[in-house]
């Protein structure tokens, strides 16, 4: 039967005090002058000496100014632009120390206003950042001036699928004489959305912490990555969880106590195949997996594997330094060219921190994209100094989490997200988020159309990216 | 009038006001530093303070604020031009003409206008009406256009009509036979630069009755005009569009208003086969009074690219002396709107600066609540009030006299007399490097 997919979203505020950017200082002194000097001009009228210049209420507190509500400032200026000499609006230090030199303060607050609403984050003005840059930054997507579904698609009239397959599919069929399929089979199974849970953090070993994503992941219908030995200790089941599987873990099969829709390996080593196949022959079987070589890639792909998991740091490095978004259009580039990309399935992680690297991730060539800090910075996570390596990050999780809360965020999360993926398919005119992997002719990238716009201008190409 | 005369209210007002004259006056000169929180990295603190000293002064500013390029380390911001030296520049006394035509076929009325640039469709509802009036009279004012957006023509801009271009959008909000057959230029929107491909966006708090009645809408409910023109999926249909405007109006000029997608070049192509005498190539990063931050920052091409991709196509087709190509999303200075004509284009169409004349921080609040605290973006009756048509327009005008300097300067440091010489002279900019990115 036909099923519309849908989270419901609450509002969910945020249980950890989480600094304002700015914070708005006022001198007690010259406010008391101002306030007099209005009181005598105004003698007559005292609504008016004391008329304040926020719009926001940040001077609305039982002793106005005296006590500015900080919390409350949108940075809009205006009381300092009329009052230069009585009021400062300064960029709050705390909030500067939110997240890490990638997971920057400004995802943070995004990440946390799409926890919070479940909203796609909607503001005046225009885009305020730099030009381009550096991976994800250096890239934009296409739209289509008239050709596309509409914007009824986003708002629920016209349907826009986000669904993926995930799984190995054989080029052809093969059929013998009775008409029965021999030699590989399909073998796929499907999420509703492009993104789903990544191992948590090494640090971690909140039970709260893994229920909210255990619990998260089977309400949004997608799938969460566990190590096999969390399984173990916690018990956790249930057909969302993917156990990732070490060399050292492969005695911990026989113990699990559900049938898993996916199992990952962390090694690609032939004999954990096989045995976990043999155990699992119908379990999807991922190979967990950072990209050194395209004939290393090629190489797990001959030794059986079809569905890989690249992983890179919370960065989007890989091992040897590369960006993630280059490895994702390596990995994607090398199963074209061995003319069996439509046979793999490719997941990835690692750097993937705001909606638009979805859609981005998923032109350059995965089939869907596995999250990891923005489900930490969702659920007020704080960082811990730098925050590169899930082996040795630390994030400090909030004091009164609660399961419920942290559900509820994660799902409120995941709506934003994928709002904000409909937003990109429906402008450019894409019916269903399959259509967009590996698009690259829908893609923009800043050093091709730098190239285009500007050779000939005289010192292009030295200082050129 | 008395103060005792006067309603709280307007006391109120008039107190903002005068304390906000005199902060947007003291603080591109305060020496204790710029408002820390002040910018970003497209419109840095020294851009939007510049910008303040010129909607006072009509000059660029002489006190060592940067006016010319912001820190966004790409397109406009790493381009510099490639002057002369000095002895060989024009002198001051050569006359320069910055006029551009708004029609470059051999038919349909002939429109000229003196300086290279107009506004930006700013919608009554994302704006206030008087904000509205204060541009339509400083278009007037300087014989060029400003432009209505998707909201609606209001009554109050009837005064201003001959220098006001209508704007027809998906959503069709405000568009009657009369709005057409006043304007003298006829817009469509396809799409803008900083939501390509998502219609517009109006939020509820925004929607009062007065904007609700002028959109024919319901009060306090969010409006999203549709993507695309559902009667547009072909250059023919759109040829139909504009065969209708000019059955009502056949008087009007078309411009056609278009986003920057990979194929920007075909669509330029499309829409001047369709009949239009002004291809408008709107980027990504220009303004908006309200749209999702992922569109503005990830769909479509920045401006700097898409000029000198249609210009050339154009000219590749051979229809390049035939059409108007305006280019709007992201020109902050006049430097700005220069290098946008070097790279190919005739013209600009400014939206943000304006607003940044007329006291806006760029905080980006202006789709919340009661919108604009410095009742640009807003409908609120209150703090509408905070913008007089006169100080606003004085301010406008300003600003365009001291982009009309920089730009004479500009070209007769160039050697070159007309702005129309200097259109796809990408010979005369220098590429400086990403060095100051981040």
């Amino acid at each position: 039967m036909y099923h519309r997919y849908h989270l419901q979203t609450s509002p969910a505020p945020e249980i950890a005090p989480f600094p304002n950017r700015t914070r708005v200082k006022v001198s007690k002194r010259g406010l008391a002058m101002h306030l007099l000097k209005g009181l005598v001009r105004y003698r007559r009228n005292p609504e008016v000496a004391l008329s304040r210049p926020c719009v926001y209420g940040v001077f609305s507190g039982p002793v106005g100014g005296f006590a500015p509500r900080s919390n409350s400032c949108v940075g809009c200026l205006r009381c300092t632009i009329e009052n230069p000499e009585m009021v400062q609006v300064q960029l709050n230090p705390e909030h500067q120390h939110l997240g890490d030199s990638y997971f920057t303060p400004e995802h943070v607050d995004t990440t946390c206003y799409e926890a919070r609403t479940g909203r796609v984050p909607v503001k005046g003005a225009g885009y305020r950042g730099p030009f381009g840059g550096e991976g994800w930054d250096g890239m934009w997507t296409d739209m289509s001036e008239i050709v596309r579904p509409t914007r009824d698609g986003i708002h629920g009239r016209e349907f826009i699928s986000t669904s993926v397959d995930i799984g190995q599919k054989p080029p052809f069929l093969s059929l013998d004489e009775q008409g029965v399929t021999t030699g590989e089979s399909v073998q796929t199974f499907s999420i509703p959305i492009p993104v789903f849970f990544d191992v948590p953090p090494a640090s971690i070993h909140s039970r709260k912490f893994l229920e909210i994503l255990v619990e998260a992941a089977q309400e949004a219908g997608t799938l969460l990555v566990l190590p096999a030995k969390v399984l173990s200790k916690f018990a956790f089941q249930g057909q969302q969880i993917v156990p990732l599987v070490g060399r050292e873990d492969a005695q911990t099969l026989p113990k699990l106590r559900f049938m898993p829709r996916m199992i990952e390996l962390e090694s690609g080593n032939e004999g954990l195949l096989k045995e976990t196949r043999a155990r699992f022959p119908e379990v999807t079987i991922c190979l967990r997996y950072e990209l050194a070589s395209k004939e290393e890639l090629l190489r797990h792909y001959h030794s059986g594997f079809r569905v890989f998991h690249l992983v890179a740091n919370y960065h989007g490095r890989g091992r040897n330094g590369r960006f993630v978004l280059d490895l994702i259009r390596e990995a994607h580039k090398t199963f074209v060219e061995a003319s069996c990309r439509d046979e793999v399935t490719l997941l990835g992680s690692g750097g993937i921190i705001a909606a638009e690297h979805v859609p981005k991730a998923i032109i350059c060539g995965l089939d869907a994209v596995a999250l990891d800090t923005p489900l930490l910075a969702a659920l007020q996570a704080q960082f811990v100094e730098e925050c590169a390596e899930r082996e040795k990050s630390r994030f400090k999780l909030p004091r009164r989490l609660a399961v419920d809360w942290g559900v509820q965020r994660l799902k409120n999360f995941l709506t934003s997200w994928r709002d904000q993926l409909l937003e990109v398919l429906g402008a450019m005119g894409l019916r269903e988020v399959r259509r967009l992997r590996g698009e690259m002719g829908r893609a923009m990238f800043q050093k091709e159309l730098e190239r285009e716009a500007f050779s000939g201008i005289e010192g292009y190409g030295s200082g050129s990216i | 009038m008395a103060n005792s005369m006067k309603s709280t209210e307007q006391l109120i007002v008039e107190k903002h006001t005068a304390s906000l004259h005199q902060g947007f006056h003291l603080w591109p000169e305060l020496k204790n530093g710029k408002l820390p929180a002040l910018g970003d990295h497209r419109w840095t603190a020294d851009l939007i303070l510049s910008t303040w000293v010129q909607a006072e002064t009509g000059k660029p500013p002489s006190n060592g604020l940067e006016h010319r390029v912001g820190n966004s380390g790409g397109g406009f911001d790493v381009l510099d031009f490639k002057f002369l030296p000095e002895d060989r520049r024009l002198s001051n006394d050569v006359a320069v003409d910055l006029s551009i035509p708004l029609n470059r076929r051999p038919y349909d009325r002939q429109i000229e206008i003196p300086i290279p640039f107009y506004g930006a469709g700013m919608s009554f509802g994302s704006i206030s009406e008087q904000v509205m009036c204060a541009r339509a009279k400083a278009a007037q004012a300087w014989k060029t256009f400003t432009c209505t957006g998707e909201g609606g023509y209001p009554d109050s801009l009837l005064a201003y009509k001959d220098h006001v271009i209508t704007q027809v959008a998906t959503g069709m909000f405000g568009v009657r036979e009369e709005t057409i057959q006043r304007a003298p230029i006829v817009e469509f929107k396809y799409a803008q630069g900083a939501k390509p491909g998502l219609g517009g966006h109006l939020l509820g708090d925004k929607v009062t009755s007065s904007v609700a009645s002028m959109r024919e809408s319901l009060p306090w409910v969010s409006l999203f005009s549709p993507f695309p023109f559902h009667s547009v999926y072909s250059v023919e249909d759109h040829k139909k569009h504009v065969d209708w405007i000019k059955t009502i109006n056949p008087e009007a000029l078309i411009s056609v208003k278009v986003s920057t997608p990979t194929d920007i070049d075909m669509v330029a192509v499309g829409s001047y086969y369709a009949g239009a005498h002004i291809v408008y190539i709107d980027g990504s990063y220009g303004g908006t009074g309200a749209a999702p931050e992922i569109a503005k920052k990830t769909i479509a091409m920045p401006i700097e690219f898409a000029i000198p991709k249609v210009h050339r196509y154009l000219l590749q087709e051979g229809i390049r002396q035939e059409v108007v190509v305006m280019a709007g999303g992201g020109i902050r200075t006049a430097y700005d709107l220069a290098k946008a004509i070097a790279l190919g284009a005739d013209g600009v169409v400014l939206g943000t600066s304006e607003l940044v004349a007329l006291g806006c921080t760029r905080c980006s609040n202006c789709e919340r609540g009661r919108g604009c605290p410095f009742g640009l973006t807003t409908t609120d009756p209150e703090l509408s009030q905070l913008v007089e048509i006169d100080w606003g327009a004085e301010r406008l005008g300003n600003l365009y006299r001291s982009f009309q300097w920089q730009l004479s300067d500009l070209l007769r440091s160039l050697g070159l007399t007309s702005i129309r010489d200097l259109v796809g002279r990408t010979d005369l900019l220098i590429y400086r490097g990403r060095a100051g990115a981040r």
